[in-house]
């Protein structure tokens, strides 16, 4: 007799369930609101600034051409290699500038921590799939590109439960 | 008629009763290992565990980068537990290189530890229930992780793998609002996860199905060599964060769960009762930790080791998880050895399924907390 009870309360608990709001993030139509605008790193201090490791944004203003991102991913994932760019850039006399390859980047961000040019950032935007492997590298120009992006989802929590809002 | 077989070959004599099973590779149930088991009807005669499927060179691929280029690859064996199976090697070569860790960055990696523990857990206990067929016991935990996976997020900026700690300290600062933010969901999570006790501790079903099967001694525990949760289980007050205590865990108010049983379920109950403990701990270092401050010490570029050898090992959600790195005054390691608790817990698989029902395989395989792709590295 004793088991059915601890059925019949198991049951109940399930039940509750029932009359409890809805967890799930509806995700196309809903999206994550992050911290900040993505990981930055300050290079005085040594210390990187919270924020979501999705795609890189280059400052072409800010970079120098010295391939130490590239070092940073050596061994890592590769996936940043330095090209020509047709712009002449005052701090940048070799013109050239990284070109990551995001079927190969695992976002660590540890080219993050390498630039000492506050050049290379990361950014919220982490909707980067597309139907050709080509599509996926991304050259100085579109990697200097702002995306657009609307993330406003909370996890809310109250006497019902947690909810994505 | 007599074979010439290939030296090193023989052939193993078969009762016509005795049926092999290979459960595995591909099983769903078994993850990436192989059980050869042995059936008479419906009883396990002997069983064979086969890891070494998902082999990965994890230890030789440390050999040819610095130490920081090795911080996103030793991390893949456990993407749920990152921060855990970082934590050793921060500690390791920190030793190495004579740094010194900000006591801000001490406290958040603690943190960052616990609910990377927590997370881990969570996966674990959503597995086990899909494996006795209990479908809400996945699903629960699953939606729950997600609570601390958003504050790993908020803290690292990566859901999974977060590369966050670095020898040193921490990659990046907490965010602003983090601690608020932190407790609320620490707190709910911790009402939350009481809600498991009835449906599936307290459930009878689950308890018919685990209770009693696959008993571990208390001195077959210490002779077999186990850790973690499966030695606190059998009766053993054995963890890292007390007897050995890193970074600032000798600080922090926090109880070690044991169980006298020995059998599956308690090997299941212990990791769910020290998720409750994590929580205290993350309270507890929210509230103990210096509220502003230096959170990285800043290594020099290509940072070199001494003619030095050093082993660390910390807690993770798996048993004692260490790592012994040799270095020869060269910016990568000599010698990578990574010790993890899944391989020192699978030995006692043929010793636990010997004359248990095949059906109670997957609830004692599991209770294991084994997990194949640390186990092989």
């Amino acid at each position: 007799m004793s088991s059915a009870g601890g059925i019949i309360r198991a049951l109940n608990s399930g039940v509750k369930h029932l009359a409890i709001r809805r967890f799930t993030l509806r995700y196309p139509e809903q999206k994550l609101k992050f911290v900040g605008d993505g990981f930055q790193f300050n290079p005085e201090t040594g210390v990187g600034i919270a924020g979501l490791r999705g795609r890189h944004i280059l400052y072409h203003e800010h970079c120098t051409g010295c391939q130490l991102c590239a070092v940073a991913c050596e061994g890592i994932a590769e996936a940043i290699s330095m090209v020509k760019v047709n712009e002449t850039w005052k701090q940048n006399k070799k013109a050239i500038m990284p070109q990551i390859d995001y079927g190969k980047c695992v976002f660590c961000g540890l080219c993050v921590d390498a630039c000492p040019f506050y050049a290379l950032y990361m950014t919220n935007d982490y909707e980067l799939s597309s139907f050709t492997k080509s599509a996926l590298i991304y050259t100085p120009a579109q990697l200097a590109i702002k995306p657009k992006i609307s993330q406003d989802v909370e996890i809310k929590i109250d006497d019902r439960g947690a909810t994505h809002g | 008629m007599t074979t010439q077989l290939p030296p090193g070959i023989s052939l193993e004599k078969v009762d016509d009763r005795i049926m092999t099973l290979n459960v595995g590779p591909q099983h769903p149930g078994s993850g990436h290992m192989r059980l050869i088991i042995k059936v008479d009807g419906d009883y396990i005669v002997s069983c064979d565990p086969d890891p070494g499927y998902v082999h990965r060179g994890e230890e030789k691929m440390a050999e040819y980068r610095n130490y920081i280029q090795n911080i996103p690859h030793l991390e893949r064996p456990v993407i749920h537990d990152s921060s855990n199976i970082l934590y050793p090697y921060c500690l390791a070569v920190e030793d190495l290189l004579g740094i010194e860790v900000p006591e801000r960055a001490k406290y958040i990696r603690v943190i960052a530890a616990e609910l990377n523990r927590c997370i881990y857990t969570l996966y674990w206990l959503a597995i086990y229930g899909i494996f006795l067929g209990h479908s809400t016991m996945f699903m629960w935990p699953a939606g729950d992780r997600e609570l601390f996976i958003d504050l790993l997020e908020a803290m690292s900026g990566a859901r999974v793998t977060h590369a966050y700690l670095v020898p040193g300290g921490i990659r990046n600062d907490l965010p602003a609002n983090f601690e608020e933010r932190c407790l609320r969901q620490v707190n709910y999570f911790e009402k939350r996860i009481k809600e498991y006790e009835a449906i599936f501790y307290q459930n009878p079903i689950l308890k018919s199905r685990t209770e009693g099967t696959g008993i571990l001694s208390r001195t077959d525990a210490i002779r077999l060599g186990t850790t973690g949760s499966v030695l606190r289980a059998s009766g053993i007050d054995f963890d890292i964060r007390k007897k050995e205590p890193y970074d600032v865990y000798e600080n922090l108010d926090f109880e070690t769960v044991v169980m006298k049983e020995g059998d599956s379920y308690a090997r299941s109950y212990v990791p769910y009762l020290e998720m409750f403990e994590s929580c205290r701990i993350i309270r507890d270092a929210l509230s103990k930790m210096p509220k502003s401050g230096s959170v990285r010490t800043k290594l020099k570029p290509n940072p070199k080791g001494g003619n030095e050898e050093v082993f660390k090992r910390v807690e993770s959600g798996r048993g004692a998880l260490g790592y012994y790195i040799v270095s020869n005054n060269r910016p990568e390691p000599y010698r990578v050895k990574i010790s993890v608790g899944s391989f020192r817990n699978l030995i006692c698989m043929p010793y636990l399924l010997k004359g248990e029902l095949l059906g109670n395989m997957p609830s004692v395989y599991w209770s294991l907390n084994y997990w194949p792709v640390e186990a092989d590295r």
